[in-house]
């Protein structure tokens, strides 16, 4: 790993920890989604370094609750998909791709109370947080659609090696 | 053809929110209306207890431990409602030492916050000082 790929690492992170908090006081309307999206777009495998070092700052700030093991598989299987669908283009896929993701995310979410309550526990823990879930579909959606295309042609300006 | 893969993402997407609503409807907790008996055990960080019984019509179990004579607790309000951080003038600061308030409707951890969390006739909250582990 080369320094210009620690000091991109560096940023994917910062920016990422700031869109976070920036949009804290929202319930589920978050811009970390559309960021690991153009992250992986553009930046490749290294994504993986800056999600990793995301989760540890916000468990360091919010401590390593049970919600922290969802941060170490939920944003690096976003990472993934965009991987594979890296050649894609049309903005509306990419909404429609992070608009699944949010419908899903309590789903996802529930997993580890699987392990620790059942799945009665996980199953009432999803269904619990399912309005939120549609708030998070929709919102993704959106911020998706409107800022990944004038985010993609800033990333274009650069050329980063994958 | 693009156009009709794209629609076909469209309705399933539609499709699943609209079964993701159906469980919702079909299997979230309700509120029951009307008289209920409803008991809150507080254990504190010394572990001594105290037992609340509160004749209510709330809904959530918010407003219980408003109306729970004697009991008292503060809180930052957060996206989700408040977050518990003293009860009866007990400050559990997770920052300092891994210690906060748990809560347990009928021996079961609860699932939501106090705002949200539904209130039926019977029901027994425990609300206990834990250490993290």
């Amino acid at each position: 790993m080369r320094s210009k790929d620690i000091a991109l690492i560096g940023m994917m992170t910062a920016t990422l920890e700031v869109a976070k908090t920036a949009l804290n006081f929202l319930p589920n309307i978050e811009l970390v989604t559309l960021l690991v999206i153009l992250y992986s777009l553009y930046l490749g495998k290294r994504v993986f370094f800056a999600v990793y070092a995301f989760a540890l700052i916000e468990g360091l700030l919010f401590g390593f609750g049970i919600w922290w093991i969802m941060y170490l598989y939920i944003w690096p299987l976003l990472a993934i998909i965009t991987l594979v669908f890296k050649n894609v283009q049309g903005r509306l896929f990419w909404a429609l791709l992070a608009a699944a993701f949010g419908l899903f995310f309590g789903l996802f979410c529930a997993i580890p109370y699987l392990f620790i309550g059942g799945p009665s526990m996980a199953f009432s823990w999803w269904i619990a947080g399912i309005p939120y879930d549609f708030i998070h579909c929709a919102s993704n959606f959106l911020v998706v659609l409107v800022l990944l295309p004038p985010l993609r042609k800033v990333m274009e300006r650069f050329s980063f090696n994958q | 053809m693009k156009n009709k893969k794209t629609l076909i993402v469209v309705f399933v997407l539609i499709a699943v929110i609209g079964f993701f609503a159906g469980l919702y409807a079909g299997f979230s907790e309700k509120p029951e209306v009307g008289a209920k008996t409803v008991y809150i055990e507080v254990v504190d960080a010394a572990e001594s207890v105290k037992e609340y019984t509160v004749q209510t019509d709330a809904e959530y179990l918010r407003q219980v431990m408003d109306e729970a004579e004697g009991l008292t607790y503060g809180g930052a309000d957060s996206e989700y409602g408040i977050m518990i951080d003293s009860i009866n003038g007990v400050r559990a600061d997770y920052t300092l030492d891994g210690a906060y308030w748990s809560f347990y409707v009928n021996g079961e951890y609860c699932n939501y916050g106090i705002d949200t969390q539904p209130v039926a006739d019977g029901d027994v909250f425990k609300i206990e000082y834990t250490l993290a582990e």
